[in-house]
């Protein structure tokens, strides 16, 4: 399993007011290895992690994961790949409200098709994995930022998902947390053999990872004009 | 059904708030229902247990015929000899009368002949067909007001006596209890004139409101038998928007309910535009985690069914004890069929309500989460 793109360009906006924001990208990220997006603010890390993570149809190129070219898809296709073989962390607003913590693991199971129920211990253990055992029962609002992004994380890794694409996972959380969120990441790459892509500001995720990717190196060529948050 | 309770569980304040509203709007349709039928009932239910398929007016009278209409015996002989049916004569009016134990009653008096398929079956006492010509069998709702098998009733102003002598099931015309006499009893409490000489009783005419039949003409139609004796014959069921304020009535009832189920799917479908709406951002995780457009439909169907379908419920059981608690006070009546089609309704327009609100389920775009801020 492996994570292709293929001359990607992104355009976005009407005729009156385009911009491109990704232009002719080819990237290939690799099972078992974590790979780091940096870049600055508007250099296309979302951008790229929603290409990826077909959550956003290219305007041109190939998206190819194992070998099926996601951009090609329908949008059920689309949803039925996010459902069975990607796992996705955003940046904010990962977490649905009302929900206690556990609960939103087990929806991600409801989701892909198995009976929540049968995996409730398992979900447990996942949230201790993360440190939040003492919170299974909270819901977002009683949580702390980095608790939330615990929980997001958490749910992400839960299905063992084949492509796993984390959009900076260390934005609410201190510096000693960070670090034991970025060896998590790292170990769990190795572990499940998946590809994971982080795109990141933190330096210690970047550290964390087999290999970094500078998206201003990737988009060298191109000139692209972002907007801010991009 | 999962994610379903889980948020039905997390937002229970405002599902059972919503759950409540349509337990009022249900309750209230119910209600209505019951006192659309218990009022219908009180007005018809004398005409509906008639054993009759049609009846014969004369043509003059265009509405309140039962009022309005009289019928000569010759003309009825002839309609009926051309017709080639059985028929009876029917005379219909309210009076009141006193008992000699006091109890003042209003009764809608139905002149029938004694032995004619007319004549009421009795559920105790003796029938019409077995008495004197001053006899009367009273509807079960008179017993209510105080008036007694054996009792004697003498009709205000006319002094016209009439014994009691059987009691029939509870049946009411206009909203006044029935009470059957012979025919020619009947023709002397609707003719006779208060006050005047007892002379002038010889003078009552045969007349009567309608001819009952019992079966359609066999003979010539009934088209034909109108237009040759001037007649007007309806069947059984339009006879009843002759009766007293039936017409006026039903539509006002049922203006009511109409209203109630035209607000049912707005309420039902506000709050779930408004629900949805509020949870785009959930939406759109759902769909970015995976979540197929069929799931997320099925999913608010569900929340929306299970808070119809209870609430409806819930409102069925409160009607239901509503009318239990009314008893026999007002014209309220609930059968379970009437409950049951009335609160399927209910529930089937409040679930078209939300179906108002499923396109913008489907439209849920999870590329927002690249932008959210929660």
């Amino acid at each position: 399993m492996s994570l292709e793109l293929n001359a990607v360009t992104v355009t976005l906006g009407r005729t009156d007011a385009r911009t491109t924001i990704l232009d002719g990208l080819d990237v290939t990220f690799e099972p078992g290895r974590m790979t780091a997006l940096v870049g600055p603010s508007g250099s296309g890390k979302s951008t790229l992690l929603a290409v990826a993570g077909a959550l956003l149809r290219p305007t041109s190129g190939q998206v190819l994961l194992d070998g099926e070219n996601l951009a090609g898809l329908s949008d059920d296709r689309r949803a039925k790949a996010r459902r069975e073989r990607i796992g996705y962390m955003f940046q904010s607003g990962n977490l649905l409200s009302g929900l206690t913590a556990i609960d939103q693991l087990l929806t991600a199971v409801h989701i892909s098709g198995a009976r929540p129920r049968a995996h409730r211990s398992r979900a447990e253990e996942a949230l201790n994995r993360v440190g939040l055992g003492h919170r299974l029962r909270h819901r977002p609002e009683q949580l702390s930022g980095g608790e939330r992004q615990r929980v997001a994380l958490a749910r992400a890794l839960f299905l063992s998902p084949k492509l796993l694409l984390i959009d900076e996972p260390t934005a609410a959380v201190d510096r000693s947390q960070a670090g034991d969120l970025a060896a998590l990441l790292a170990e769990r790459a190795h572990q499940d053999n998946c590809v994971m892509v982080v795109a990141t500001h933190d330096r210690t995720v970047a550290e964390a990872a087999d290999r970094v990717v500078d998206m201003a190196a990737l988009t060298a060529d191109a000139a692209p004009s972002a907007p801010a948050g991009r | 059904m999962f994610l379903a309770l889980l948020e039905l569980r997390a937002a229970r304040g405002r599902f059972l708030l919503m759950g409540s509203v349509v337990v009022l709007v249900a309750a209230l349709v119910g209600i209505v229902s019951g006192f659309t039928t218990g009022l219908g009932d009180d007005t018809i239910s004398a005409l509906r247990r008639l054993p009759a398929s049609q009846l014969v007016f004369s043509s003059d009278a265009r509405s309140d015929q039962f009022a309005r209409s009289l019928l000569d015996g010759s003309t009825a002989a002839a309609w009926s000899e051309d017709a080639d049916t059985e028929t009876t004569p029917l005379g219909v009016s309210i009076t009141r009368g006193t008992t000699h134990r006091g109890a003042e009653v209003d009764l809608a008096a139905f002149g029938v002949e004694p032995g004619s398929f007319l004549a009421p079956s009795v559920t105790s006492g003796d029938g019409l067909a077995d008495v004197a010509a001053d006899s009367m069998v009273m509807s079960a709702k008179l017993a209510d007001e105080g008036v007694r098998v054996g009792d004697t009733l003498v009709i205000d102003r006319l002094d016209i006596e009439l014994r009691v002598v059987g009691r029939t099931e509870r049946s009411s015309y206009g909203h006044v209890p029935v009470a059957y006499i012979p025919l020619k009893t009947w023709q002397r409490i609707r003719f006779s004139t208060p006050g005047a000489p007892a002379s002038a009783t010889a003078a009552i005419p045969d007349q009567f409101s309608a001819l009952a039949l019992r079966t359609p003409p066999d003979g010539a139609s009934s088209a034909a038998l109108d237009a040759r004796y001037s007649t007007t014959t309806l069947t059984k069921e339009k006879a009843y928007e002759a009766a007293p304020g039936y017409t006026g009535e039903r539509v006002t009832m049922n203006s009511i309910q109409a209203f109630l189920y035209l607000i049912a799917p707005l309420v039902v479908g506000a709050f779930f535009a408004v629900w949805t709406v509020q949870r785009q951002p959930e939406l759109a995780l759902l769909r970015a985690m995976g979540a197929s457009r069929r799931r997320l439909l099925a999913h608010t169907v569900l929340q929306a069914a299970l808070v119809v379908v209870l609430g409806t419920a819930a409102g069925a059981v409160l009607a239901g004890a509503v009318g239990l608690l009314v008893g026999e006070q007002v014209p309220f009546s609930l059968p379970a069929a009437t409950l049951t089609v009335t609160m399927c309704t209910v529930a089937a327009v409040g679930l078209a309500g939300t179906a108002l609100t499923l396109r913008r389920v489907t439209r849920a775009d999870p590329l927002t989460m690249l932008g959210a801020n929660r």
